[in-house]
């Protein structure tokens, strides 16, 4: 009688956990594929993209994982190739363990996975894809921007220059040959011809990405006296053409634009002049009024320089904030569900309209599954506190007032725009 | 009228200087041991990251001068390590067999090299411009020039002219010109041909080495690196003419002056400007601008 007693109630127990098992469903860990340039000339960008999501779904995981589960990171290396990267985000998919993709650092590989994302319903949230082309022919179900585009981007370098020298003429731009530096190219010469019609373009250099060397690209920017140069290199890049050009008085003699230079600020900052115009494609600086006013930003901020013996530069906040809008996904989606860990399907509608405090200011997912994010630029400013320059004359334009609206084309858009916009956005030094 | 081109001329000559060290080392080793080195290139990235780490060593123990000592160690160290060992070894049981097998060999090396330069330096990029800070720089044509892409160019022609001397004036290079004319004949009267055969095939690794390690100080050090000289390299030895020393340096001249004219006047041009003259030369002069169909010289 006791044994029979006995068994009936762990029939009953077995009942009720799984009972409860199949009502909550959840898995042991989450799997994220997570991919970035680790090898490389790029790998000087991603990396602190890579470090900074090592930090952050440690301290995800220390405070009991997301919805009480463990994340568990499985990194990628963009260095491979477009073609191994591909096949990895395939083998990552079919596995149902992992159940989101933050993907990718690369312009060309966002442009070359979302596709696959799509045909694989693999819920991807695009850490790093600037370029405007993401979202211009395609609507996509499984894919979404956790940040800004090109647009935004590079308007806002625009107005910048505008603003603190609105009497150039000549302009020389040199970006690299691919997606994201033609992009850059056209939508900078765009938003000039809209909002400088004057200004001459004198040279237009597109070098191939991964270049080790610059020297007669630097001669011939030079020999064309350029007024504005612009350049959205990055990474290994980035670094070699300010080693390079500023032992040949580049940024002395014209007025240079780095839209991505905070990242290389700590590295090779200190042989840039005061007054180097340089951008972070978004709003992750370190020393933002924002960011210096959030605790938890601040404690991430020491946590990183501890962990890797320097300051986390604006990809590790793209990378940061995007894990956390991913968090804040999951959470919306399993109190939609009440409970019930979600599906792929649940995960994606939980992204629309999604609004996320970030370390560093707000991420809206629009309708159209892009990003919204201000827009910091600065200059290059010496600060006795730090061994490298650091941004001042901060700028914050708000997103809504540089990104295209949902639906228009942002080129379109952009040669609407009218030099009158100039009395409405904010002034060099005005963030404070 | 000719300051305006100053900047052209300067830049053609520092660009056809880096190239030349590459190309003359893998034009030296197929005239000597007739081997179209794949791996050559991998050497050139060898001596780039050792002579960033020596250079970086160096600097860090507030010893910044020496610094440029590591330009000429790191080539060294590249070619006792890998020269007699690779030749002894490798490339010395490929002697004989069909082209295509020591091409598909020396790519097997290639493949091996760039995995053990990724094990033994990592795959994040590496810079050390102590040695172009310290030469300071110089007005030329309006244009702020780095005195050490000057002093590439007297070191290109310093090694062109050395080596020129070292092949017609001393005994181990009349050595060398014996086994390209004929190895047999030149076995004969007492020659030891397989040392030659080293011998060549080490100066040939010390001078791809070389050209990595001058050109460091003004690049980013990174995976790729011999991949992308190997192929520039070998547009310019197809150029030359195989086997030819003159020949190579006069198609870094070209190849450095087209590269340099595209940049400043048909930008999209510039990847493709090496294989258009290549090919232009190749559909006028078959065996390059020096080559030749039946003699073997160098």
């Amino acid at each position: 009688m006791t044994r029979l007693k006995i068994a009936a109630t762990a029939l009953l127990l077995a009942g009720a956990f799984g009972s409860a098992a199949a009502q909550t469903n959840k898995p042991a860990d989450i799997g994220f594929g997570i991919f970035t340039f680790t090898s490389g000339p790029a790998a000087a960008y991603g990396m602190p993209g890579r470090n900074a999501a090592e930090l952050v779904i440690k301290q995800i995981n220390a405070s009991g994982g997301i919805g009480g589960v463990p994340v568990k990171p499985i990194y990628v290396d963009e260095g491979q190739g477009s073609a191994g990267v591909i096949a990895e985000f395939r083998r990552l998919a079919s596995d149902s363990t992992n159940e989101v993709m933050i993907a990718a650092l690369s312009s060309a590989n966002c442009l070359a996975l979302a596709p696959v994302a799509e045909q694989l319903q693999m819920p991807t949230f695009m850490w790093n894809c600037d370029t405007h082309q993401l979202f211009l022919k395609d609507r996509y179900k499984y894919v979404y921007r956790t940040n800004s585009s090109t647009v935004p981007e590079f308007i806002a370098d625009v107005l910048y220059l505008l603003s603190v020298k609105p009497d150039f003429k000549k302009v020389a731009i040199i970006d690299p040959d691919y997606a994201f530096g033609r992009d850059a190219g056209l939508i900078f010469k765009e938003t000039l011809k809209a909002l400088k019609p004057d200004a001459e373009i004198v040279v237009e250099l597109y070098p191939k990405l991964g270049s080790p060397s610059y020297n007669t690209e630097i001669s011939r920017l030079v020999s064309a006296e350029p007024d504005v140069i612009f350049s959205n290199f990055w990474g290994a890049d980035l670094e070699n053409f300010v080693r390079q050009a500023a032992p040949r008085e580049l940024f002395t003699r014209s007025t240079v634009i780095l839209a991505l230079g905070e990242s290389a600020l700590q590295h090779v900052g200190t042989v840039l002049p005061d007054g180097v115009i340089v951008g972070v494609i978004g709003d992750g600086y370190w020393l933002t009024p924002d960011a210096q006013r959030k605790p938890q930003t601040k404690a991430f901020v020491e946590s990183y320089r501890q962990s890797f013996n320097e300051y986390p530069v604006f990809p590790s906040f793209k990378m940061a904030n995007t894990l956390y809008a991913v968090k804040a996904v999951y959470e919306k989606a399993i109190a939609t569900n009440k409970g019930r860990w979600p599906t792929r399907d649940d995960l994606v509608a939980a992204a629309k309209d999604l609004k996320v405090d970030t370390l560093t200011g707000t991420l809206v997912l629009r309708e159209d599954n892009d990003g919204l994010v201000d827009q910091i630029v600065g200059v290059t400013k010496k600060d006795p506190a730090y061994p490298f320059p650091v941004m001042g004359e901060m700028v914050r334009y708000p997103a809504t007032m540089v990104t295209p609206p949902v639906g228009a084309d942002p080129i379109a858009w952009i040669k609407d725009l009218k030099p009158a916009i100039m009395a409405s956005v904010p002034k060099p030094g005005s963030y404070k | 009228m000719i300051a305006n081109y100053l900047p052209l001329i300067v830049d053609g000559l520092a660009d056809a200087a880096l190239i030349f060290f590459v190309a003359v080392g893998l034009t030296l080793v197929f005239s000597v041991v007739r081997i179209l080195n794949v791996a050559h290139g991998s050497f050139y990235a060898f001596g780039a990251y050792l002579s960033v780490v020596i250079g970086t060593i160096f600097a860090g123990r507030g010893w910044p001068l020496l610094s440029l000592t590591a330009l000429v160690i790191s080539p060294l160290l590249v070619a006792l390590a890998f020269g007699p060992l690779i030749e002894r070894t490798l490339l010395r049981w490929t002697y004989g067999r069909p082209e295509a097998l020591q091409i598909l060999v020396t790519f097997g090396l290639f493949l091996v090299l760039e995995d053990l330069q990724k094990l033994v330096f990592g795959v994040q990029p590496y810079s050390q411009d102590l040695p172009m800070q310290l030469l300071g720089t110089s007005r030329i044509g309006g244009i702020v020039y780095l005195n050490y892409q000057l002093l590439l160019i007297v070191l290109a022609l310093v090694v062109g002219v050395s080596l020129r001397l070292l092949l017609k004036k001393s005994r181990i290079g009349k050595s060398i010109s014996a086994v390209v004319a004929d190895e047999e004949l030149a076995r004969t009267i007492g020659i030891d041909a397989p040392r030659v055969f080293m011998l060549a095939f080490s100066v040939g690794v010390f001078l791809a080495a070389l050209g990595g390690a001058l050109a460091s100080p003004t690049i980013g050090v990174a995976p790729g690196l011999g991949a992308e000289i190997i192929v520039l390299a070998f547009a310019v030895a197809a150029i030359g003419g195989l086997g030819q020393i003159e020949g190579a340096a006069l198609a870094s001249i070209l190849i450095g002056f087209t590269r340099v004219a595209a940049i400043y006047f048909a930008p999209e041009f510039q990847p493709v400007v090496p294989y258009l003259v290549m090919v232009a030369v190749l559909i006028v002069r078959p065996y390059g601008l020096f080559g030749s169909i039946g003699l073997r010289r160098i």
